[in-house]
């Protein structure tokens, strides 16, 4: 564990060496899938603890029925600063209100029927899924974005194989240890941009120093099925575009 | 079987040691169908562990219809148009043929659950074999040297992302896509040691077979939809 924090600080710091040395291992792949888990538990670990705490509290059905009410003023306050504006009929609100209301009422008397086991163990096993399941989706997209930027790197003349490549890029899920912070309005918004820009110049880095070649050649490989995936919703969006115009 | 494990837990790492193993190995094809098989099973009892705890944390999902109904009948639509009986009627009908559709797609079920004992192995096995013997052929038009044997036994190491879905014996993890994707990085390992091919034919041979399915849907799709034409469109003509 201390190796792999050791890794982690290098790694922040662009120390060259600790990247060399890790995407020659034999296990990069393994380290870093263990630095993806450990930061992506480490980021949901305090908004797991509010959730808990917030579900094992003995909270009356009144008292989350006003915190409902809470919500519903916000959004109505929303909808009359929408009125200033755009062309918000007054109708479309009373009728929002009322149906907000009505589905209000749906899930305050689903949240009161019994269950086989006792109410906040499901409330905490649903927690806890939540929290299980984020190393899980942050794997999801990560390895799903590096299997193409492989094979743009291959193209490139890259020399590392699928695991060396991706042991190597994993090390971009390390800044964003600092989504810890991201229940923090304003700042925890802010500190997950730092995140994200620090997070690619590492995948950069990384993906140069696994296959040996510049970093030039490394920020095409990471940008390029990007710029190919947006073109193609573009591409996309403009046929649904000209569908649209065509059949009027 | 511990063996069996450990190889299917090497692979997952994409590392081409235990790919080569398992080509060496005398009887792969067989030791593949055990791993196949073991993880299948291991995946559905974890997957049965979780569904359990799940229903018994979830209301009666008849209880749920019936709150919902109560709610609907309270929304200012259905009030306004309650007095019309053709409306009333259609309403309750449509709703209890959503009801009879949402509960299976969402609600957990034990008996379903219980079921996935026996279908994913099958279903695994079934895959794994199809595409390897797909993907055998295609390697050995781009050149590949391995014999069906040994592809197999290699492909069987591909099933370790399923691994990953140990994960749902605790209830509501949600795995996604991670375990496609996984597997496909895997078959291309699996593709590349056992031929002993280079990396641009290792992927064109893993990705023909996905190619071929997505063909053979498309043909087919097609095919379903000038018989449905031929066979509706005539009536219509007058």
């Amino acid at each position: 564990m201390k190796e792999l924090l050791q890794l982690a600080w290098d790694v922040l710091l662009f120390r060259h060496e600790s990247y060399v040395q890790h995407a020659a291992r034999a296990d990069a792949l393994k380290r870093g899938l263990a630095l993806v888990v450990l930061v992506a538990l480490l980021a949901g670990l305090i908004p797991f603890f509010i959730n808990v705490v917030g579900d094992l509290r003995p909270m009356a059905i009144e008292a989350r029925r006003q915190e409902a009410e809470e919500g519903m003023q916000e959004f109505t306050q929303s909808l009359a600063a929408m009125r200033q504006l755009f062309d918000v009929p007054p109708e479309f609100e009373r009728q929002m209100t009322a149906y907000m209301r009505a589905g209000m009422r749906i899930g305050s008397r689903i949240e009161a029927l019994p269950t086989r086991l006792p109410k906040p163990v499901g409330r905490v096993l649903q927690d806890l899924g939540a929290f299980l399941s984020l190393p899980f989706s942050r794997l999801a997209g990560w390895i799903g974005y590096s299997i193409w930027v492989l094979l743009v790197a291959k193209l490139l003349g890259g020399r590392a194989t699928a695991s060396q490549m991706l042991g190597a890029t994993a090390l971009y899920a390390v800044p964003h240890v600092l989504e810890i912070l991201d229940f923090v309005p304003c700042l925890g918004a802010t500190l997950g941009l730092v995140a994200v820009v620090w997070g690619i110049a590492i995948y950069v880095k990384a993906l140069a120093v696994a296959n040996d070649f510049s970093m030039g050649r490394a920020t095409v490989a990471t940008v390029v099925p990007a710029l190919i995936g947006g073109a193609l919703i573009l591409l996309g969006l403009m046929g649904v575009l000209i569908l649209a115009l065509v059949s009027r | 079987m511990k063996a069996l494990i450990r190889l299917a837990w090497e692979a997952l790492f994409l590392s081409e040691e235990p790919y080569a193993e398992m080509r060496e190995s005398s009887n792969s094809a067989l030791r593949g169908l055990g791993i196949v098989a073991l993880v299948a099973l291991a995946v559905a009892l974890a997957g049965l562990a979780g569904t359990a705890l799940e229903w018994a944390t979830t209301p009666n999902m008849d209880d749920i219809q019936q709150v919902v109904w109560e709610g609907i009948q309270k929304m200012p639509w259905y009030q306004e148009l309650q007095s019309e009986r053709e409306f009333r009627e259609g309403v309750q009908q449509q709703y209890e043929l959503w009801w009879r559709i949402f509960p299976q797609l969402f609600a957990p079920n034990i008996a379903s659950a219980a079921l996935r004992i026996i279908l994913l192995p099958l279903g695994l096995t079934l895959t794994w074999f199809l595409y390897g013997v797909v993907a055998h052929l295609f390697a050995r038009l781009l050149g590949g040297q391995g014999g069906l044997g040994q592809m197999l036994g290699c492909t069987a190491l591909a099933v370790a992302p399923q691994l990953l879905n140990l994960a749902t014996f605790l209830p509501y993890v949600v795995v996604g896509g991670v375990v496609g994707t996984w597997t496909i990085l895997c078959r291309y390992v699996a593709l590349k040691t056992c031929h002993r091919l280079t990396w641009g034919r290792a992927l064109a041979a893993t990705l023909f077979p996905y190619v071929a399915l997505a063909l053979l849907v498309s043909s087919f799709a097609c095919l379903g939809s000038v018989a449905t034409a031929l066979i509706f469109g005539g009536g219509t003509s007058q």
